[in-house]
């Protein structure tokens, strides 16, 4: 694998509300066990990928003691590895916020041009997915074309009315356009925010951009190479899923409950998403359990009912207590007597006895992490 | 800082023979325990929640699984670049190869080992026991009573004194006699295996034994005897907590049972969902488990990966077991990688890795009308296959 690998850890999170109000996008809680950064960070290191950049822009902290040294994906290297590229200040310029892609990416040109691989692999976390990058590289070198981008026909829980990038592929996988829009425009296909390139190539066409006075990655330098017919998709192969709201987020979480999505992001042997372990106790079910179609983490103790939710490592459901289409993250209780639907508890926050909280598939009903209902 | 206070060595290459099947493969402390441990994972977190970073394994039977599950130590925090976890297997030399003969004798072979981190003080484990136990407490004890030896020693009941290692103290706690598996018990303090040594006096003795031609090299019934006819310093410390020895099938079953609850008036518990005291282990990349529409799931410990569409009654599952639709696991424990098929039902048995249960068998019974059941790893029980009650169902391959 002749490719670094950069993920950005903020670019698509502007609807997530709360959600992502003390941390990254990144580092928002998924699936029982993972961050969503788990997801592009596996997938990268499971292809061979040995040097991973990750561009954040805020709030890292959550994300930084998260990642640690990237041990867990075997990235705690002698040379590359993991490096988490945060916004900086200069002797002459104070640090800013990255506004876009694009900025986040001249500011880290240094980090590009100290690598030595010959390839860039560019991805976000704001959709979900379990893919061979080894063959989105191998495929991208093939066609010979300037860059490739990763697109697939359906992303599932994507809200209709929030922007995406669709790009319209024809017969030969040359890609021909570019929209942004709300809507899937007829005879495109999503596309997924993640592009296979050359380093030095993309170091020439962002410091063109920067000359330009360009704004946007995705506006400016992808269209310019597509008029160029210097594109080709590569089709994602499994499911995608998009965390793109809070809505979104619910559904996406829920849609684990299907066995495809399942196996889909999970099922693969060679390419399974790590997370760092927590070493919790084995999940534990009372005597007055009662437990349908759920996904359930490790280190859990369910004493009362759940039905249709995610519940994450540590969390605790005492007697009574009626837990249903919801999410329920990390050391969060659930009091006796307590009733939760359609929620989104965030990370430790105590349900007292007997309160009833309930929001709507449309509208989850979100608890911030640290509250006491 | 070229030297530790306090160093471990941890006897793992114990056969297991009364475990038996599960321990034809690996030996006894690399045996699963309690849903995603192994019972090794106990003692190397007691010793680094208690402050003991550096441990000898001393393995001999079957270490393939063991070593591998052991690696750099990392999962227990043991990969240090002074000091960490180190696999001490037997070794030749200039003068010939030895397996280790006794308990003392896998020591002796690794003074150099010990010698290497300049410990006072040498704590001696086996890998055979479930408990939570913080021996910075016991070595504070050995030091304030100025002791050459501790033992550690739990309260057994009188009727079981018997069969341990029985210490007979003053009012001190000072070890007046040692008697193993006596008759006619005196006390019921009886020996949980765990020793803390002062580093010099280990090794003289251990070397005067190695001398012995007459010794079996074994610490409980050379060195400890040896060490209280020369009048030296021994001291009991007295341990409160759960413990258990896991040595045969039935305490192995009963343990990993007691991981799921115990008794309200039990007045010591195992707690594993202790975040003051946790038990690390090795971890593998399994997603969270899902429990199906289906089957109902009760008073058990599930681990990851698996997906529960049966009912699960008293049992612990370990990760990425299926029980199908129909199927039903009472009093059991199910390890890594079964399947249990659709309306099977399986009673009151201990299933080890990679089996299959086929639709409708039948395996084990009631638990207070027979024996235990065991089905050894990998084994494939047929469609409508029965395994009667108390039967231990060997691998294909191996020959008993």
């Amino acid at each position: 694998m002749n490719a670094l690998g950069i993920i950005f850890t903020d670019s698509f999170d502007t609807n997530m509300e709360e959600y992502v109000e003390r941390r990254t996008l990144a580092s928002l809680p998924y699936g029982g066990r993972y961050r969503l950064v788990d997801f592009p960070l596996s997938n990268m290191a499971n292809a061979g990928v040995k040097n991973i950049g990750i561009i954040t822009r805020m709030n890292y902290q959550s994300l930084a003691q998260h990642l640690k040294s990237g041990a867990d994906w075997d990235l705690s290297r002698k040379f590359n590895g993991i490096t988490l590229l945060p916004p900086y200040s200069t002797q002459w310029a104070q640090a800013e916020f990255y506004e876009n892609r694009l900025e986040g990416l001249i500011a880290n040109i240094p980090y590009l041009r100290f690598a030595e691989e010959k390839y860039v692999i560019i991805a976000g976390c704001h959709q979900i997915w379990n893919e061979d990058l080894d063959d989105f590289v191998k495929k991208h070198i093939e066609s010979g074309a300037k860059l490739s981008v990763m697109y697939a026909d359906k992303v599932l829980n994507h809200q209709e009315e929030i922007d995406a990038t669709y790009i319209k592929v024809d017969e030969e996988g040359a890609v021909t356009g570019q929209r942004v829009e709300k809507t899937k425009p007829r005879g495109y296909s999503y596309s997924l925010n993640t592009y296979c390139i050359e380093r030095e190539l993309l170091i020439s066409l962002i410091e063109k951009a920067q000359r330009d006075g360009k704004k946007s990655f995705r506006r400016d330098v992808i269209r310019t190479l597509i008029e160029q017919g210097q594109v080709v998709g590569y089709e994602a192969k499994g499911i995608v899923l998009a965390i793109e709201n809070p809505t979104s987020y619910l559904e996406s979480s829920l849609a684990l409950l299907e066995s495809d999505v399942r196996e889909a992001l999970f099922g693969n042997e060679n390419n399974p998403i790590i997370t760092p372990a927590r070493d919790s106790a084995p999940t534990k079910y009372g005597e007055e359990a009662v437990v349908a179609n759920s996904f359930i983490a490790d280190g859990v103790v369910i004493e009362g009912e759940v039905r249709n939710s995610v519940i994450f490592r540590g969390a605790t459901i005492e007697k009574g207590a009626v837990v249903e289409n919801s999410v329920v993250m990390q050391d969060t209780v659930v009091s006796e007597n307590a009733r939760i639907n359609y929620c989104v508890l965030d990370k430790d926050v105590l349900i007292e006895k007997g309160r009833w909280l309930s929001g709507y598939i449309t509208h989850p009903f979100y608890v911030k992490r640290n509250s006491r209902i | 800082m070229n030297k530790k206070h306090c160093i471990a060595m941890l006897l793992a290459g114990g056969q297991g023979s009364r475990l038996m099947p599960l321990t034809n493969y690996v030996a006894k402390p690399a045996v699963p325990f309690g849903s995603r441990y192994r019972i090794i994972d106990f003692p190397l977190s007691n010793c680094i929640n208690s402050g003991i970073d550096t441990v000898g394994v001393l393995t001999q039977y079957q270490p393939l699984e063991l070593n591998d599950y052991l690696g750099t130590g990392d999962p227990w925090d043991m990969n240090l670049r002074f000091g960490g976890l180190h696999i001490l297997p037997p070794y030749q030399a200039a003068k010939g190869s030895d397996w280790f003969k006794g308990t003392a004798n896998a020591i002796y072979q690794n003074i150099r080992f010990i010698k290497r981190y300049d410990p006072d003080y040498v704590l001696i484990l086996s890998g055979d026991h479930i408990y939570k136990m913080n021996y910075e407490i016991m070595l504070e004890e050995h030091i304030a009573n100025k002791a050459d030896c501790t033992i550690a020693v739990i309260d057994v009941p009188l009727e079981e004194a018997s069969r341990f290692g029985i210490m007979n103290t003053d009012k001190t706690g000072r070890i007046l006699e040692f008697e193993e598996k006596p008759k006619n018990p005196k006390s019921t303090q009886a020996s949980m295996g765990v020793y803390i040594f002062s580093t010099d006096k280990l090794i003289s003795y251990l070397e005067a034994d190695e001398k012995n031609p007459a010794s079996s090299n074994d610490f409980g019934k050379d060195i400890i005897p040896k060490m209280l006819e020369d009048g030296q310093r021994m001291f009991a410390y007295l341990f409160k907590g759960y413990w258990r020895d896991v040595g045969t099938l039935d305490s192995f079953w009963s343990a990993n049972m007691d991981a799921i609850s115990m008794p309200e008036d039990e007045p010591e518990k195992l707690i594993l969902n202790d975040k003051g005291w946790r038990i690390y282990f090795r971890h593998g990349y399994n997603h969270p488990q899902y429990i199906g529409e289906t089957g109902i799931q009760r008073n058990s410990l599930i681990g990851d990966a698996c997906i529960v569409e049966g009912d699960v009654e008293h049992s612990v599952l370990f990760s990425n077991v299926r029980i199908e639709e129909g199927a039903s696991v009472k009093d059991s424990i199910i390890m890594d990688n079964c399947v249990i098929k659709k309306g099977a039902v399986v009673e009151y048995a201990i299933v080890d890795s990679g089996c299959e249960i086929g639709e409708d068998a039948k395996v084990g019974g009631p638990k207070d009308e027979g024996k235990l059941t065991v089905i050894a790893k990998d084994n494939k029980i047929r469609k409508n296959g029965k395994v009667k009650q108390g039967d231990i169902v060997y691998h294909e391959e191996e020959d008993q």
